[in-house]
C-alpha cells in the first residue's frame, strides 16, 4: 500500500480547499448562518418547542448536518471532477495509487472540509442559541458518518459526470430534496401519512436524528438503529466507489 | 550470459473503441537504457499505446510487462517505475511549481527531497519560477513543468508523448541534452514526436506505426541506411549535352539545361564517389558538388506510402 501517496493526496486536498477559504469555508458558513437566523428566528416566535426542545435548539443539529453534507459532497465532487476536466487526472492515474489510496485521499480531504464547515456552523449557532452536547460519542459518530457518506457520493458523482451540468445533478435533484425532506427544520413525525413512512427510507433523516440525539439528547429514532442503517449505507457506498474506480469507468479511455 | 529483463514488453496489445481499432496486435520489446522513438501520423495509435501502459487506457487484449511484471497481475506496483509527459498540457492552478513537484514525489511514495526538486527545476530552466503559481507560467514553461513532474521521482521508464510540441528551440535542445543524460544513467525512454529531427537526434531504435499497426521496428542507423538514400548533385561550369558511356552506367539524371547532374545512391548501388572519379577522370568542368542524405522524415514517408518493409520486431 502506498501510504505516503495516500497522505500526499489527502494533504493536497486539504490545502486545495484552504487556498480558497472564502469560497470553500466562509461562503457555506454564511448561507447556513442565514438559514439559522431566517428560519430559526422567524419560526421560533410561533413554534416554541419541537420534540421537547426549543425550536432554535432543535434546528442546530440539522444545520450542522447541512454544512457537513453539502461541503463534503462539494469537495470530493468538484476536486475530482476538475482533475478530469483539467487533465491533471493523468497524474493520479499514472502514479502508483490504487482505488483504496485514491478514495482515502479524496474522502479524507472532503471529510475535513465538511467537518470544518459543520464545526463552524455549530460554533455560530451555539453563539446564538447556546451549546448543547448530551452524548459526545454519538454526535461524533454521526458527524463522521455523514461526512463520510457524502464524500463518497461526491466522488461517485465526479466519476460519473462528464459535463458541468451533470456534476450539478446530484446536489440539485438528489441531495436538496432529500435534505429538506430529512427533518432539518421540522420533525418527520409531524409529516402526514404516507410521507412519514416514506421518510424512513431517507438516510438523511437518520443522520439528522442521530446528531440531534448526540447534541440534544432526544431523537425520534433510536441512534443505534439509525447508526446501523448508516453504517450499512457507508459500506455499500464504499464498495460501489471502490469497484467503480477499479474498473476505470469514465476515468480511463 | 543471461539477457536483461526488458523494460517494456507488449504482446498482442489491442485496443478497440466499438468498431474502431486503435491498436492492433502490437508486439514490442524495449530494452533497459534504450531510447526508442515511436513515429506515425496523428491518430496512428501512439498515445493509445502509451496510455495502455500508463494506466490511462483500458486495453482490449494482450499483455503488458513492465520490467517483467505483468500489469494484469499487478496494475499498481510497476507504476512506481513509470514517468509520463502527456501530450496535453495540464496544471493544477492551486499550487506552485515546487509544490507540484513535491506532490508528485509523494504520489510515488517518496519522501520530500528539496535537493532533487531543485536539481530537476535547474535542469529544465524552471528554478527561477520555483515559487510561482503554475497558472502564471507561460505555455513553454508549463510544458517544462510537465517534464519536470514526469522525472522528479527518477522513473526507470519514461514516456515522452510529444514532449516538445510547441516549445522553443532552446527547450528542445535542453531536453535533448537531459534525455541523453538520463539514458546514459540507465533510464529507458520511449518518445513520440512530430519533429523527426528529434527522433533522429535521440533514438537508438525507431518504430513506425500507422492505423494501430506497428509497421516496423528498426535500429535507427540501419533504417536510414536501408531506406535512406544519398542524393548527389553535380553542377557543371558549362552546360553538357551528352554524357559518356562510363557516366551513363550510373543512370544519373541530367537537368534540362544541362547544367547539373543528379545521382541517387541507394543501398547496394555504386557509391557516389565512383561517379565523381569518372567525371574528374573525363575532365568534366565541375563547379560544385552537393550531397544530401535522407532524413528520418523521408524514410517515414516512404514506409507510410507502403514501400516494402522489414518485419516488425
Amino acid at each position: 500500500m502506498n501510504v505516503l501517496g495516500m497522505q500526499t493526496l489527502f494533504v493536497k486536498e486539504v490545502r486545495r480547499f484552504m487556498r480558497v477559504p472564502g469560497q470553500t469555508v466562509l461562503s457555506p458558513l454564511i448561507s447556513t448562518t442565514l438559514y439559522f437566523i431566517v428560519f430559526g428566528y422567524s419560526i421560533s416566535g410561533r413554534v416554541h418547542e419541537v420534540e421537547g426542545s426549543p425550536y432554535l435548539h432543535f434546528i442546530v443539529p440539522g444545520l450542522v448536518f447541512l454544512g457537513i453534507a453539502n461541503n463534503a459532497f462539494l469537495n470530493s465532487s468538484s476536486s475530482l471532477f476538475i482533475t478530469k476536466i483539467q487533465g491533471t487526472v493523468v497524474d493520479l492515474l499514472v502514479a502508483p495509487l490504487g482505488p483504496g489510496e485514491l478514495m482515502a485521499g479524496f474522502i479524507g480531504g472532503a471529510m475535513v472540509r465538511g467537518l470544518v464547515v459543520g464545526g463552524l456552523t455549530w460554533a455560530v449557532a451555539g453563539a446564538f442559541a447556546g451549546f448543547s452536547l448530551e452524548h459526545a460519542w454519538v454526535a461524533l459518530y454521526f458527524l463522521l458518518i455523514a461526512s463520510y457518506v457524502f464524500s463518497m457520493l461526491g466522488m461517485l458523482a465526479a466519476v460519473w459526470a462528464e459535463k458541468f451540468e451533470q456534476i450539478n445533478f446530484f446536489p440539485t435533484f438528489v441531495m436538496l430534496p432529500l435534505t429538506f425532506l430529512g427533518g432539518v427544520f421540522y420533525s418527520v413525525r409531524e409529516l402526514p401519512s404516507p410521507w412519514n413512512t416514506v421518510s424512513l427510507f431517507n438516510p438523511m433523516v437518520y443522520m439528522v436524528e442521530g446528531l440531534r440525539y448526540g447534541m440534544l439528547g432526544r431523537s425520534i429514532y433510536s441512534p443505534l438503529f439509525g447508526g446501523g442503517i448508516l453504517a450499512g449505507v457507508a459500506v455499500v457506498a464504499t464498495l460501489v466507489v471502490y469497484f467503480v474506480l477499479r474498473s476505470g469507468y469514465r476515468m480511463k479511455a | 550470459m543471461s539477457t536483461p529483463t526488458p523494460a517494456l514488453e507488449l504482446t498482442g496489445l489491442t485496443k478497440r473503441y466499438g468498431d474502431f481499432t486503435a491498436l492492433q496486435q502490437m508486439n514490442l520489446t524495449i530494452q533497459p537504457g534504450e531510447i526508442f522513438a515511436l513515429l506515425g501520423p496523428n491518430g496512428a495509435g501512439k498515445t493509445t499505446m502509451i496510455g495502455s501502459v500508463c494506466g490511462l487506457v483500458r486495453k482490449t487484449a494482450g499483455t503488458i510487462r513492465v520490467f517483467g511484471k505483468d500489469l494484469d497481475q499487478d496494475a499498481v506496483g510497476p507504476r512506481y517505475q513509470l514517468g509520463l509527459v502527456p501530450q496535453e498540457i495540464n496544471f493544477d492552478p492551486f499550487f506552485t511549481v515546487a509544490e507540484s513537484l513535491r506532490i508528485q514525489l509523494g504520489f510515488y511514495g517518496q519522501r520530500q527531497d528539496e535537493a532533487r526538486v531543485d536539481e530537476v527545476l535547474k535542469a529544465l530552466n524552471l528554478y527561477t519560477k520555483k515559487d510561482s503559481l503554475t497558472r502564471a507560467l507561460s505555455g513553454g514553461m508549463k510544458r517544462r513543468l510537465l517534464i519536470a513532474k514526469a522525472l522528479v521521482h527518477k522513473p526507470k521508464l519514461v514516456f515522452l508523448d510529444e514532449p516538445t510540441a510547441g516549445v522553443d528551440v532552446e527547450l528542445r535542445r535542453d531536453l535533448w541534452t537531459y534525455v541523453r543524460k538520463l539514458a546514459s544513467e540507465g533510464t529507458t525512454i520511449l518518445l513520440t514526436t512530430h519533429y523527426l529531427e528529434e527522433a533522429e537526434e535521440l533514438a537508438d531504435r525507431v518504430g513506425i506505426i500507422n492505423e494501430g499497426r506497428l509497421l516496423m521496428v528498426e535500429d535507427k542507423t540501419t533504417l536510414l541506411r536501408r531506406f535512406g538514400e544519398k542524393r548527389v548533385v553535380v553542377t557543371f561550369q558549362e552546360p553538357q549535352t551528352t554524357l559518356s558511356e562510363a557516366t551513363l552506367r550510373f543512370a544519373p539524371r541530367l537537368s534540362e539545361d544541362g547544367r547539373s547532374l543528379t545521382y541517387v545512391e541507394r543501398e547496394g548501388a555504386a557509391p557516389a564517389g565512383e561517379l565523381l572519379r569518372v567525371l574528374y577522370a573525363e575532365g568534366q568542368p565541375i563547379a560544385d558538388v552537393e550531397t544530401r542524405r535522407s532524413r528520418l522524415e523521408d524514410v517515414l514517408i516512404e514506409v507510410l506510402r507502403g514501400r516494402p518493409t522489414p518485419q516488425a520486431a
